[in-house]
Parts: C-alpha cells; structure tokens; sequence
C-alpha cells in the first residue's frame, strides 16, 4: 500500500511544480480523499467531496442531453480556477490555479497525471 | 489493569493488559506503528499508573516534543513518567535522564537497566520505543533472550511490558518467535489499499487472556488526538425535509452543506470527533431529481443514516427506496426517528411497524435541531460497524 501512495504522492508532487498551480489533490469518485498537496488540510475533505460531487453532477447533466462524458470541470473565480477531472472509473484529480496562470499548460500536464493515476489505480 | 488507551483494543482485550503480562505491538514498516506505545503510556498515565519510556531510536526530547504535539500535558505526570535513554549515548552524547544504558550496543547492559527497573519501581508499564532498534544493535537472538526474560521478571514483579516492533527483513525464526510464544499478546498494525480506501489497521493476533476476535479495525493519527478508529463514509439519507442537514450539522464538529431555497442540493459533509472515533460524514440530497448524484456518492459507505420524519409517515415508502437506491441493504443502517417534539409524532416502536424493519434493525428517537439523541444514534451506529462489544 505504501508504494501505491507514495506513486501518488510524486504524482501529486510533479502537478504541483507545474507553473500556477497552488494545491492539487487525488480523490475517489465517490468523493473519499487519497492524498493531497494542499496549505489548508484542514478543508480538504470536504474539497474532495465537492469536487467528486460537481464532476457527478456535470456527468449526469451532459449525458441527460447526449453531450456525453465532460472532459473536465472548470470553476473560474476572482481569486483563482479550480478544475476537476476524472481518472479511471474509480478516481479524480483536483486542482487549484492562481487567477493570472494560463491553463494551456496546466490542463496538459493535468490531463497526463490523470492518466497515470488511473494505471496507478487499477 | 492497565489501558492501551486505544479506543476500542482495550474493549477487544476485555478492558485492557492485566498485570504482570506482555503485548507487542508489530507493524509493518511504513505505517505508524510507534504511536500505539506512546498511546499506551499515556493511557497508563491517565488512570494514575507509573510508566517507563525506554526511548532507542530517537532523543527523549523529540519523544517529549510529539506528545506535546498530541496536546497532552504530560506536566501533572512529571514524577510518574520516566525515561530510559540508550539514544544519546549511542551518539556519544550527555544525557539528562533518569536512567541511562551506557552500552546500547550491548544487550548487557540493557539487561542490567532493565532488570534493576523490574525489581526497584512499583508495578508499572514499562514501554520500549523500538524493540526492532535494540535487536538490530545487540542481535536478533540475543535480544530475544534477554526479552524473554524480562517478561518473567515483569510476571513476577506485576509489570506491564508492551514492546514496539517493526517488522523489518528479519530472520524467519526471530519474526515467528515475536508473533508466536515471545509475548502474551500481539498486535498488528498495517496498512491497506482497498481499490480506493487507503488506510492503516490494527487487529489483535493473539492474547491470550482474552477471547480474540479476528477483526481489524482502521485507524488514523490526529494531532492533537492521538489515534483514533477512522470511519471513511457514512451516509446521511431520507426523504425531502426529514432533516438530514440539521442531523449532520448537530453531530458533525464541523460541517458544511450545499443549500439552496432550504433544501439541500449537492450534498452535506461533516466531520465528526467523537469518543476516540473519527468520522467524516456524507449528506445526500432527499428530493427524487437529485437521485443520480445520490448513486454516484453513496459508493464505499461503512454505515448509514436513515433519516425519517416521524409527524410524516408517508414519506416512510420513499424512506425505503432510498436505502435501496444507496445500496445501503447489507451495510449496518440505524433508522433516526427525527422530529420528535412536534405532536403527532410517531413512537420508534410505532415506526419500526409501519416500516415493517426488522427486530434488530435500531430505531432511535431524536430531535436533531436541538442535538437531542444524535450522539446516542452515533454510538448506536459505530457499534453496529464495528460489531459492538
């Protein structure tokens, strides 16, 4: 178990050097958090799950109207960007963005973690 | 009696270590295993006993310095607290401890501390920080001899021994020894990847003073706290307006909620630190449009909550089809009678009979805006999880 979270805690590690990103977590779909880089830890549960609950809910409204599976949940605020993705059937990414990053970047770099977390998890 | 201060391994071990026994606390490497003995100490301290920390692997003051940071104030328990330094002079540095083992790459001279302990200070718990750190200085089959032999001594002297052991690539023998006959008593500590739970357990191996039940429980490491038994999910469900935010902002210590117009319409989610349990808490929506969210978060639930307005009987159908609809059959589920102070509200005998549950299923009585019942309903619950003792 410790060398599934340690890869996820390197993972985790790498996004957050990405320029811009200021915390970025791994959570279950079902809205459990795995382990997160973040200053508050203290919210980060109930982070984790919003973010699950947000990604779910955008899921269940595209497919109502045949827009299929979001690739990713985007919330933009005055103080920064948050994005929600998923990895796998089984996990999802958070990440949270200072206001003035570019996101080109960010969601490169986001959409690879993603997929390697869903290897790291199956 | 002496308490391991874990909550619910002192119930498992039929109130905690009688004197004059020995308890090992083996851990898998990477999980955080060496707070079980400092929990232990504190435990001991508590209840008014006296407690010897033999510290091996670290300075006494980093010792000192993680039990401030658990929050607990060891000052009122100065003259029952002691130290047994083979660190410092392992480094070659002073010590200013009570007891020092000059030599701790001699099991000799350990032997001689250990002993001159046994035999001077009143039944007390006697701790070893790192059972794994003196067997790696003074050798696997030496260390095991001498600790064979405190274990008598401590027998016949009314002592409480408990052993911190880390599980490294030892040989066969030695870690069958540690497992097997060396202690009275063993429990492990490991970690878990359970598709997406990650967690650390304890389970009871042996004891052989009490009867052993097999399961495990998951815990995690607060601070301040110390350690607690972990419950990842439990699910907070009902129909519309039976209360099930109010039910999670009254339990929870801390506690937020989706809310629009009134009604709830993402989720709840709280966090509750109750009697050495650490929870965190789910809130699903009542209303029937917001049913495809409530599947998507219900998944890896240990217990539910089944909030039921007691004034409304008709919603008890709907009540139902929640629990179906949140796979909750099979999972232990404690049906809340909420709303009990209004009239008209029906008896928790009354419910169980309109519901048609079955004799075993709990129904507890609660008004959850004034927190009446709701820690009663949590223990209730938490027992069912954890199969109640």
């Amino acid at each position: 178990m410790s060398d599934t979270l340690d890869m996820v805690d390197k993972l985790l590690a790498d996004l957050k050097n990405v320029g811009g990103v200021m915390a970025c977590a791994a959570a279950s779909r079902d809205g459990l958090l795995i382990r997160s880089i973040m200053q508050n830890e203290k919210y980060v549960e109930s982070l984790a799950a919003m973010s699950a609950t947000m990604l779910g809910a955008a899921e269940t409204a595209t497919t109502h109207v045949d827009m299929g599976i979001p690739t990713r949940v985007i919330v933009e605020s005055d103080n920064g960007k948050l994005i929600v993705v998923g990895a796998g059937p089984n996990a999802l990414l958070i990440l949270l963005a200072n206001k003035n990053s570019g996101l080109g970047l960010i969601l490169l770099e986001l959409d690879k973690s993603a997929q390697k977390l869903k290897e790291i998890l199956t | 009696m002496v308490e391991t201060g874990i909550p619910k391994l002192d119930e498992f071990l039929g109130g905690g270590i009688p004197k004059g026994k020995s308890l090992v606390y083996y851990s898998q490497p990477g999980v955080e295993g060496e707070i079980f003995g400092l929990q232990t100490v504190y435990g001991t301290l508590k209840k008014g006993g006296t407690c010897v920390f033999v510290v091996s692997s670290t300075m006494p003051e980093i010792i000192k310095d993680q039990i401030k940071e658990f929050g607990w104030d060891m000052n009122s328990y100065k003259d029952k607290l002691f130290f047994v330094d083979s660190y410092n002079p392992l480094i070659g540095a002073h010590s200013d401890e009570k007891y020092v083992v000059s030599n701790p790459d001699n099991i000799e001279y350990f032997n001689k501390t250990i002993t001159d302990i046994i035999k001077k200070l009143p039944p007390s718990t006697i701790v070893f920080g790192s059972l794994s750190t003196i067997m790696d200085l003074c050798g696997e089959k030496e260390t095991i001899e001498a600790v064979r032999n405190w274990n008598k001594l401590a027998m016949v002297y009314d002592h409480v021994l408990v052993y911190n052991f880390t599980a490294w690539p030892y040989s066969e023998q030695t870690l069958d020894l540690i497992k097997g006959s060396l202690f009275n008593s063993v429990i492990t500590i490991g970690g878990i990847a359970e598709r997406v739970i990650f967690g650390q357990y304890f389970g009871i191996l042996k004891s052989d003073w009490a009867e052993v039940s097999r399961k495990s429980m998951l815990f995690r490491v607060l601070r301040p706290g110390g350690i607690r038994i972990f419950i990842p999910k439990i699910l907070v469900t009902g129909p519309f307006d039976a209360g099930k935010s109010t039910f999670v902002h009254a339990l929870s210590t801390r506690a937020i909620s989706v809310d629009r117009l009134g009604t709830t319409i993402a989720m709840d989610h709280g966090h509750v630190d109750y009697k050495g349990f650490s929870a965190d808490i789910f809130g699903t929506p009542g209303q029937e449009r917001f049913d495809p969210i409530i599947k998507l978060l219900s998944g890896e639930s240990m217990g539910v909550f089944l909030i039921v307005d007691s004034t409304n009987p008709s919603d008890f159908v709907r009540a139902k089809y929640m629990l179906d609809i949140t796979k909750s059959y099979g999972l232990p589920y404690v049906i809340i009678a909420n709303k009990q102070d209004l009239p008209g509200a029906l008896k928790p005998e009354e419910i169980r009979e309109q519901f048609h549950l079955p004799e075993d299923v709990p129904v507890v009585p609660v008004v959850a805006k004034d927190k009446k019942g709701v820690f009663e309903a949590f223990e209730v619950l938490i027992d069912r999880i954890t199969g109640g003792v």
